[in-house]
């Protein structure tokens, strides 16, 4: 299970850097493997535990432990089997739908319905049409940002160098903040963390503003003491110039007022001449260029995310089987092992390292759309909820959560041209993904009883 | 997984400046068509004008494919409708080319001397306007990295009023000619006249058509 989430999940973080040539498909595979193993080690225990015993109840299952363990087993096998099955038709399913799915089938049928947690089903059911709409929303106002500050502006590149510090602090504080909050069993109040957290930010930010200002960027070609802001405010002036000339009516200053207007008009003239309104492509490029560095960061955030509620998938079953192994009782106070977590995240880059790059070169030949300054928004609206969600232990598909974030840009003009299809084939693989998986892992439940009871 | 590739469905952007370029090669061929107006040779006419024939229809292949793959389901930076409209634009500036073609090979047509420069002079500025137009559609490319705004906007837009003025010019010439030509007009027998009436109003629409489009194109911008 491990092995197939590194190796086809993974490529939804750093595909798009390998496509926009940020970074060799070597670096990015490295850099997942890092990301992926420390957000699994890290901040995965949450959604592991969630479905280790969130979804179903224990009770129903204190007389006789094994069923429990076979049909954990089972859904672990149902869900591996079916998105095999998946893969090789090339059916849009989530494995985070396919494993919660798959427990409740086994659960409902063994334990019958009341043996299931509705409430808690409810909040994974609701974060699963949330997190694509919480991410394209935080998306879309990265972008707005980023439109407005940088896209926008009159001078790109210094605008990008001014900006480009803030969204470093955010990456850093965001990681630092889920790392403390959670992982490393510090049990700091959440004050103390979120300060540490904006210390750390802030340390980067300000390492990022050194670096940028050692970079030499190409300057604009300006004539000596031209800015482009001259010349959209001379517009302005002429502009209303010529309302006053217009809504004038007596002749004594009709006059003097246009003799001003002419004046402005020569002048406007010869700032647009000197001003690079004809050199914009440039420009943007340069835009680019500053923000690969920052994709490469948001993509890491992807990495790290995605290791953090991903590995549950494969590992929350297993440490529900290995807790009742171990004790041969069921005890609702079980934590999830460390050593599963590093089994888990060894998974995922064992699976990175042997299939993974590949379908990360596919995805980077693929989508060539989102560029560095799309790619960052994207990422780090998909990365910040996916993030949110493992803090709350709810198991979510990034791949949602990524699809949900790249709409969010779309809707600020920030796409060529998206597949609006997408939508449904999301909803129908929430419809479709359950019942079957359900299916799958009550059939599989069977076969191990038979095999081994 | 292969579902975040599939997101990203195929850009109509780049097809509808290769049907831009398709008009441009229609309109290309205008300059020679004029010359040979100008020479009285029909022979040339004649060529010129399937030439045009045969790049128009070209041109309407590629629109047609265009608007073929337009599902609704495609979610675009721009209006789908802006989108069809700068497409029909341009389509239209390629039938204009085609009519002008047909009409100069209608019949010998001659013109008195001194109405040859003005002639020409439309026909340049008509053509010049048209070029503007379509360096704004070049400029497609770079508008959909701004997203629209910022620097590349205030180009596009001062590429447009540059449009306008040329269409602006074009308007003064066709008046200057059309003018003359009235003064002139006992002299014409009828049809020659209303053919050459004809072909004044076609080549100047052809200006009117380039400023249409590029104030479709403003329209997108996102303006401060």
């Amino acid at each position: 299970m491990a092995w197939n989430i590194g190796a086809n999940d993974v490529a939804n973080a750093m595909g798009t850097s390998v496509g926009s040539k940020a970074l060799t498909l070597r670096r990015a595979v490295f850099l997942a493997a890092i990301l992926e193993f420390s957000g699994a080690f890290f901040v995965g225990s949450s959604v592991s535990e969630t479905i280790q015993k969130g979804i179903i109840d224990f009770q129903v299952f204190e007389a006789e432990p094994m069923i429990f363990v076979l049909g954990m087993m089972g859904s672990l096998l149902a869900t591996g089997a079916l998105l095999q099955v998946a893969s090789y038709f090339g059916l849009p399913i989530s494995t985070t739908h396919a494993i919660v799915g798959a427990v409740i089938g086994f659960g409902a049928i063994v334990g019958g319905l009341d043996a299931i947690h509705w409430n808690t089903l409810g909040w994974i059911a609701s974060s699963w049409i949330l997190s694509p709409l919480l991410s394209g929303i935080l998306s879309y106002a990265i972008f707005g940002v980023i439109q407005r500050k940088i896209l926008f502006a009159l001078d790109p590149i210094k605008a990008t160098q001014k900006l480009t510090p803030y969204f470093v602090f955010l990456c850093f504080t965001v990681i630092t903040l889920s790392m403390l909050s959670h992982g490393l069993h510090l049990d700091l109040p959440i004050f103390t963390a979120f300060l540490i957290s904006c210390c750390v930010g802030f340390c980067a930010s300000l390492l990022s503003r050194l670096l940028l200002q050692r970079k030499v960027q190409p300057k604009l070609q300006l004539a000596e003491g031209f800015s482009p802001y001259q010349a959209v405010s001379l517009d302005k002036a002429l502009h209303h110039l010529q309302r006053v000339h217009l809504s004038n009516h007596s002749d004594s200053y009709s006059q003097q007022i246009s003799q001003i207007l002419t004046q402005v008009q020569t002048l406007s003239e010869t700032v647009k001449k000197n001003t690079p309104l004809l050199h914009s492509t440039h420009q943007y490029q340069g835009v680019e260029k500053i923000f690969i560095s920052l994709q490469i960061l948001s993509a890491c955030l992807v990495a790290f995310a995605h290791g953090a509620n991903d590995v549950a998938n494969a590992i929350g079953p297993v440490a529900a089987v290995i807790n009742v192994l171990k004790t041969n009782t069921l005890t609702a106070h079980c934590a999830v092992p460390t050593w599963l977590l590093v089994l888990g995240g060894s998974g995922i880059v064992i699976g990175l390292a042997t299939w993974g790059w590949r379908v990360i070169e596919t995805i980077g030949q693929k989508i060539t759309e989102l560029t560095p300054t799309r790619g960052f928004a994207a990422e780090f609206g998909a990365a910040t909820t996916i993030l949110l969600a493992s803090k709350l232990g709810l198991p979510i598909s990034t791949t949602h959560a990524l699809i949900g974030a790249v709409f969010g840009v779309g809707m600020a003009r920030g796409l060529k041209a998206l597949n609006l299809q997408m939508i449904k084939e999301i909803v129908i693989s929430w419809i479709v993904t359950i019942p079957l998986c359900a299916l799958f892992s009550i059939c599989a439940f069977y076969l191990l009883k038979l095999c081994f009871l | 997984m292969l579902t975040l590739a599939k997101l990203f469905g195929k850009s109509p952007f780049a097809p509808l400046q290769t049907h831009m370029d398709k008009v441009a090669s229609c309109i290309g061929e205008l300059p020679a068509l004029f010359e040979a107006l100008m020479s009285q040779n029909m022979q040339a006419i004649q060529k010129t004008c399937e030439t045009i024939s045969k790049l128009e229809h070209e041109a309407d292949l590629t629109k047609n494919d265009i608007r073929n793959h337009l599902p609704k389901s495609l979610f675009l930076p721009v209006d789908r409708g802006a989108l069809l409209e700068i497409l029909s634009l341009q389509d239209a500036l390629a039938d204009q080319a085609e009519k002008i073609a047909y009409h100069a090979a209608m019949r010998k047509l001659f013109f008195l001397p001194e109405m040859k420069s003005d002639f020409s002079l439309l026909c340049t500025k008509s053509i010049d306007a048209f070029i503007l137009a379509r360096k704004v559609i070049q400029e497609l490319e770079e508008l959909l990295e701004s997203s629209f705004g910022g620097i590349e906007a205030q180009k596009v837009k001062a590429m447009v009023e540059q449009i306008a003025f040329c269409e602006y010019e074009t308007n003064l010439v066709q008046n200057q000619l059309l003018k003359r030509f009235y003064q002139d007009a006992d002299a014409m027998p009828h049809p020659a006249f209303h053919l050459c009436l004809t072909l004044i109003e076609e080549i100047s629409n052809l200006a009117c058509l380039s400023e249409k489009l590029g104030n479709r194109v403003r329209m997108l911008l996102e303006l401060k």
